[in-house]
């Protein structure tokens, strides 16, 4: 067992509990920022020809449930993102919650029909195995704790 | 994309970019409650204030691009708050972290040129 003080700057032992694990709550902001996407994306088009008014602010979008859904799950996965933040450093946490470059692509593809090139394919995998090599040092600090 | 779709679209990482430092900031000082409660607060409040101008000129922009299309201009991110983190933070950067953010970079650039 390691000081608190020895850790690294901006790390601290994860707090006990399976849904309180911070890697756990990364997976599940991910997934949540993912849905809210999907979600803003449909309140956006939806409300994309009501004029400009507001310009390059999307405030129309917010006359529909879709964008107010998307918030929800927004707000939601900051609750856990200040969570993660208190444990896990942020040169750690941001590049593992870009798994929402791999996850909004698939499900943009699966429920807005946008089309997915075989270049953003490669993309893809590229970010995911960035996003391991990134994983794997850090859960081995984390078995260290 | 226009011009001045692309510069907004770039305002709106470095907005993310600097509100996710004011929030590790403020996260970072959580264990010191209650006398370090001023300090959360400020960053906190400053961080939601930067992300929540994001918030609404990334909708904007959703309005008017592709999701597919926009999304890959937060491939900036990654290197930006990592060298944010180093600098601000005082985080330690490992070579396995460099190594991951060029990968998922470089991944995004596909993404973005598909």
């Amino acid at each position: 067992m390691t000081e608190p003080a020895q850790l690294e700057a901006g790390r601290r032992p994860a707090p006990p509990g399976w849904f309180l694990n911070p890697h756990l709550q990364i997976g599940l902001g991910a997934v949540l920022v993912t849905v809210s996407e999907l979600m803003l994306k449909k309140g956006a088009s939806a409300t994309a020809d009501t004029t400009a008014v507001a310009g390059w602010l999307g405030i129309a979008a917010l006359a529909s449930w879709w964008t107010w859904a998307g918030i929800l799950c927004y707000v939601l996965s900051f609750l856990s993102w200040l969570h993660v933040l208190r444990y896990v450093p942020l040169s750690i946490a941001f590049p593992l919650i870009n798994a929402v470059h791999v996850l909004v692509p698939l499900g943009a593809l699966l429920f807005l029909h946008e089309p997915v090139s075989l270049k953003r394919w490669m993309g893809i995998s590229l970010i995911l195995i960035g996003i391991v090599a990134i994983m794997r040092p850090a859960a081995t600090v984390e078995a260290k704790l | 994309m226009t011009a001045i779709g692309i510069t907004l679209a770039v305002v709106c990482q470095l907005l993310l970019v600097v509100g996710q430092l004011l929030l590790k900031r403020g996260m970072n000082a959580v264990d010191a409650l209650p006398r370090n409660a001023a300090k959360i607060g400020g960053n906190l409040t400053l961080g939601i204030l930067c992300l929540t101008l994001w918030f609404f000129l990334w909708l904007g922009l959703l309005a008017k691009w592709d999701l597919s299309k926009l999304f890959p201009f937060e491939g900036m991110d990654p290197a930006l708050l990592v060298i944010g983190a180093g600098v601000f933070l005082k985080e330690k950067l490992t070579p396995a972290t460099w190594i991951g953010i060029a990968l998922i970079s470089t991944g995004i650039a596909l993404v973005s040129a598909s």
